[in-house]
């Protein structure tokens, strides 16, 4: 009966054809754009798992661009047995590089401190050396940065080569591919150098990687930490840091954006009066009603938090709940034309073989035969679409991660694909429902005589 | 297997006016016969047929298959009736045009699937009515008569109790027509079907047994050929 089905359809070759093409379009759009949300996934999966380590944040800030923390807390980290390393981080966005704004991608300088680093059993970016050295202890306070190759892509540079950042010149030492879009923004370099470079405040540093002691539950450590800081206040930090993000009124547009995003706000720091007093006058223009709601998840007694690599795939894939639901009814847009396109299809087809199913019955085929017969052409175009659909819509991923590796990254799963083309089969079947059932409702000898 | 029509009406709409096809309509058709129902256009012996073959349902009045009253069959019944005890052959044909001749024959057992054994009996019915290098062929690249020869196999490969034929030879040259009874009484002889045949068309009505005149919807006069 099948084989009789899609001769049915192929007797209509353009009709069918173009059923068909809406329907790939439909389910290749669905590829494309759930791959984003699979994208976001698997790339943050990956990330976390190169990076293992626990990050002390200020409470609040969603990644440790907007986080400032004392730098005299270092030896109270390091001092907490249950810490095998505690490595600062410096972290402060590139905007204007080799004499050109950076957009997209960002670019971050990232400092860190060389010696705790080298103790690191698992530094993502020292395993990553492709090219050069990493940093060692003679770096310290000079101008050497290590670049990921598609850095040094982007500026046709080599090892040896300069590279000016915001006015500085900086001479590559170093270049590190950890094939990863969210890692390989980053050029490292030693903390104080990196601290004169963007005039970060003195006494401050954005966040600190930790690794524990082996055999202890990283939650727990987690736990320990932040109960250890619970209470304490982030003292002054100089304003000046902030400067390149800050926009008048002292929010950090950037900040607040991604807060809003990831569930969170940089708490203002509780000696900041400028950022204070601007939050209060915020408060009495009622705009900061989100930034009070999302507050309330946040414990004011808690300057810290710790992130394990978990929770930062958590916060993402809260986020790409979000999106999956923005893609889903983009998705069911396009899906729905091309449904209605395979009903308007096989109600056509349905329409000019009255005489056709009326001779079937005649012949001792059962209402429920017709009904196989007209939803084995629907599902067969269901077939077509979802396997054309998915085949494209992988085919597309790929090509755009190899196009634009740095920018964007798709994943189409093979749940996806498989997903896919069973999604197109229920809704190419979907679609001959109701024209199979109208054929099935008359009596053979209407259908004869109506022919 | 005896068909017996007890007072059967049939009434079509068509548009605001009521069509009276059939107006009382009472007969027998025993076992093995041929029978001819004969009539102008509009006389109602295609309604009687269709009500016969199941394809249709009366307005009022039974139809009795031996001693089973139809309208106590279930669907499904109607439609293994006829499936299993009901050929049909029709004026235009009606065969499948993107099927080939041996498929056209086939598709009454496309849904419960097609044993080499019927495939086999269809060949060689199709090469026994001389369409032996006709079985890949569609209807479009067959004449008339072929086409009807092939409808003709079709009706009879499942040996059916009953061979319902509604104007058979309507758009068949007279010889191609004269062809197609020889056909039909030599395979209904053979397996022992019941034949009934409308035809407003009286050249062929020797080769029948008995025949049922019809005018307006009622039976006008019988006579045995």
């Amino acid at each position: 009966m099948w084989k009789m089905g899609v001769q049915n359809l192929f007797s209509r070759p353009a009709r069918s054809l173009l059923s068909i093409l809406g329907l790939t379009v439909a389910i290749m759009g669905m590829v494309g754009l759930f791959s984003v949300a699979r994208g976001i996934d698997a790339l943050m999966s990956n990330t976390f798992k190169r990076v293992p380590g626990l990050i002390v944040l200020q409470t609040g800030a969603p990644v440790p661009l907007f986080s400032r923390l004392p730098e005299q807390w270092e030896p109270e980290l390091k001092a907490m047995p249950e810490l095998a390393v505690v490595n600062a981080e410096l972290w402060q966005r590139a905007n204007v590089v080799e004499g050109k704004m950076v957009v997209s991608p960002p670019r971050f300088l990232f400092g860190t401190d060389i010696a705790t680093r080298k103790q690191l059993k698992h530094c993502v970016y020292q395993t990553a050396m492709i090219e050069g050295r990493f940093l060692i202890e003679s770096d310290r306070n000079q101008p050497n940065v290590v670049v990921s190759r598609a850095i040094a892509k982007d500026y046709k540079k080599a090892i040896g080569d300069t590279l000016r950042i915001n006015g500085d010149v900086l001479t590559i030492v170093g270049m590190y591919d950890t094939g990863l879009m969210l890692l390989d923004v980053a050029i490292i370099m030693d903390i104080s150098t990196a601290r004169t470079l963007t005039r970060f405040g003195e006494g401050s540093v954005s966040a600190y990687y930790l690794e524990t002691q082996e055999g202890l539950d990283s939650e727990t450590v987690a736990v320990t930490i932040e109960e250890h800081f619970r209470g304490r206040e982030v003292p002054a930090i100089g304003s000046e840091s902030l400067l390149t993000l800050n926009c008048g009124n002292g929010k950090s547009l950037l900040g607040n954006l991604l807060g809003s995003i990831l569930n969170g706000t940089p708490k203002p720091t509780t000696n900041d009066t400028t950022i204070r007093e601007n939050s209060e006058k915020s408060t009495a223009l009622g705009e900061t009603s989100d930034r009070a709601a999302l507050s309330d998840t946040v414990d004011e007694n808690m300057p810290v938090e710790v992130r394990s690599p978990e929770d930062w795939v958590e916060r993402f894939e809260k986020i790409n709940a979000d999106l999956e639901l923005i893609l889903g009814v983009l998705t069911a847009i396009g899906v729905t034309v091309a449904v209605l396109s395979i009903v308007n299809t096989m109600l056509m087809s349905v329409t000019e073989r009255v005489i056709e199913f009326g001779i079937l019955k005649a012949n001792g085929w059962t209402n429920g035969n017709v009904l196989r017969l007209i939803l084995s052409e629907s599902a067969t175009i269901g077939v077509f679409g979802g396997i054309f659909g998915s085949s494209f819509g992988w085919g597309a991923t790929v090509f755009i991660n190899w196009k634009w590796s740095e920018r964007i990254h798709l994943y189409a799963s093979p749940g996806l694909l498989v997903f896919s083309v069973v999604f197109s089969i229920v809704m190419g079947t979907l679609g001959g429902l109701y024209p199979a059932w109208w054929a099935t409702r008359m009596m053979p000898v209407d259908a004869i005589r109506r022919g | 297997m005896i068909i017996r029509a007890e007072n059967i009406t049939k009434t079509h709409r068509l548009g605001e006016h009521t069509v009276n096809a059939l107006k009382g309509v009472s007969c027998e058709v025993p076992h093995g016969d041929f029978l001819f129902i004969v009539g102008p256009s509009g006389s109602g012996k295609s309604s009687l047929l269709y009500v016969m073959g199941a394809l249709d349902e009366p307005t009022s009045g039974d139809i009795y298959i031996g001693e089973q009253r139809m309208a106590a069959l279930t669907k499904k019944q109607r439609d293994e009736y006829r499936r299993l005890q009901v050929g049909f052959v029709f004026q235009s044909f009606n065969l499948l045009r993107n099927l080939n001749a041996i498929d056209n024959v086939l598709v009454p057992f496309f849904p419960q699937g097609v044993s080499p054994q019927l495939r086999k009996d269809a060949t060689t019915l199709l090469e026994r009515m001389g369409l032996g290098d006709r079985l890949l062929h569609r209807p479009n690249q067959l004449s008339g008569g072929e086409q009807q020869r092939v409808a003709l196999v079709r009706a009879i490969l499942k040996r059916p109790a009953v061979i319902l034929a509604d104007e058979p030879t309507g758009e068949l040259d007279s010889q191609s027509g004269a062809e197609v009874f020889r056909i039909l009484r030599e395979l209904s002889s053979e397996i022992g079907s019941t034949v009934v045949v409308v035809t407003h068309d009286t050249r062929y009505i020797e080769a029948g047994d008995r025949i049922l005149k019809m005018q307006d919807g009622q039976i006008i006069g019988e006579q045995t050929a």
